[in-house]
């Protein structure tokens, strides 16, 4: 079924809820992976997620279809992790960025971490990006999503997010060689 | 120091795991949080018409009730003429009947206004041997 058809039938009142639960199987994992790679912590991985499909479901009456139905979910699924993690952060009364350094250091202790030292140390060096350019390094890294896809979720140049990938890449090989 | 390059090493995943069954749960917990179809919505207007018509009727009951009950318990008078022809058609009644039902009083304030010449009278006591019993 070609996307465009896809789209009808989960606006279609009569079809929606099948069609929905397709969408639910085809994206969880991904978008899931996505999530917890901004999140870090499965337990809000999953509060995000399942606000991401809830947010998908009520807004699907509004998806005009001028982006691709993933970009679109991409899209609402990093604006929800992003504005978890800051939100958390300003309860705790500190940065996003201190807040993920603290859990990156007590990911040993974390039930749903299975890493080694190296994995450990890469996540440290993430942790002292800029949060754009954090984002756009999980992205590509660790999800592997191409420029012009991430361009779209993000609505930022594909020269743009080639120019913060390296940036990325060189600040944490520099940290992985000194420390 | 050897200079770490990330394209350079096997790839480093995240490390991050979840729960087995996370995802075999997750379709239902999202299921069970999305909003539930709407109850329908009546209009309140059509609801507020059908209330005032049924106000309307009952108070239009209620006021017709003294009015059915003052059409029934109100009886024709009857004229005092249609009254006295009957009376006097009836032949049942003798003027005995009509005597029996008044008593002294009434009589007594029955004003007898009658005019007889004294040539009259003397006709009728003469056609009426009786009379002499009276006036005794």
């Amino acid at each position: 079924m070609e996307e465009k058809d896809f789209i009808q039938t989960l606006l279609d009142p009569k079809t929606q809820n099948v069609a929905f639960q397709q969408l639910l199987k085809e994206y969880q994992r991904p978008l899931y992976s996505l999530i917890r790679n901004i999140v870090l912590n499965h337990d809000d991985a999953d509060d995000v997620l399942q606000n991401t499909f809830v947010k998908v479901f009520q807004n699907l009456k509004n998806f005009k279809g001028d982006s691709k139905l993933f970009s679109w979910m991409y899209r609402i699924a990093t604006n929800e992790a992003i504005t978890f993690i800051n939100k958390k952060a300003k309860r705790n009364g500190i940065t996003s960025e201190a807040l993920q350094s603290k859990i990156v250091d007590n990911l040993k202790a974390d039930t749903y971490f299975d890493g080694n030292e190296i994995q450990i140390k890469l996540q440290k060096a993430i942790t002292l990006l800029p949060q754009k350019q954090q984002l756009v390094f999980k992205m590509r890294y660790y999800d592997e999503i191409k420029y012009e896809d991430m361009s779209k979720i993000l609505g930022t140049s594909v020269g743009a997010l080639k120019a913060s990938y390296h940036h990325a890449v060189k600040k944490i090989e520099n940290y992985m060689t000194s420390n | 120091m050897k200079e770490f390059k990330l394209d350079n090493e096997p790839k480093i995943t995240s490390g991050f795991t979840f729960p087995e069954t996370y995802f075999d749960t997750l379709e239902n917990k999202v299921i069970q949080r999305l909003p539930k179809k709407e109850a329908p919505v009546y209009p309140l207007f059509t609801q507020r018409k059908i209330v005032l018509f049924a106000i309307a009727a009952v108070f239009i009951i209620a006021l017709s009730i003294p009015i059915v009950n003052v059409i029934k318990v109100k009886t024709p008078e009857i004229d005092a003429i249609i009254l006295e022809n009957y009376l006097t058609q009836q032949t049942d009644i003798s003027e005995e009947d009509i005597a029996e039902l008044l008593n002294d009083e009434n009589i007594k304030h029955i004003k007898i206004d009658v005019k007889i010449d004294n040539s009259e009278l003397e006709d009728i006591l003469i056609s009426n041997p009786d009379m002499e019993e009276y006036l005794n």
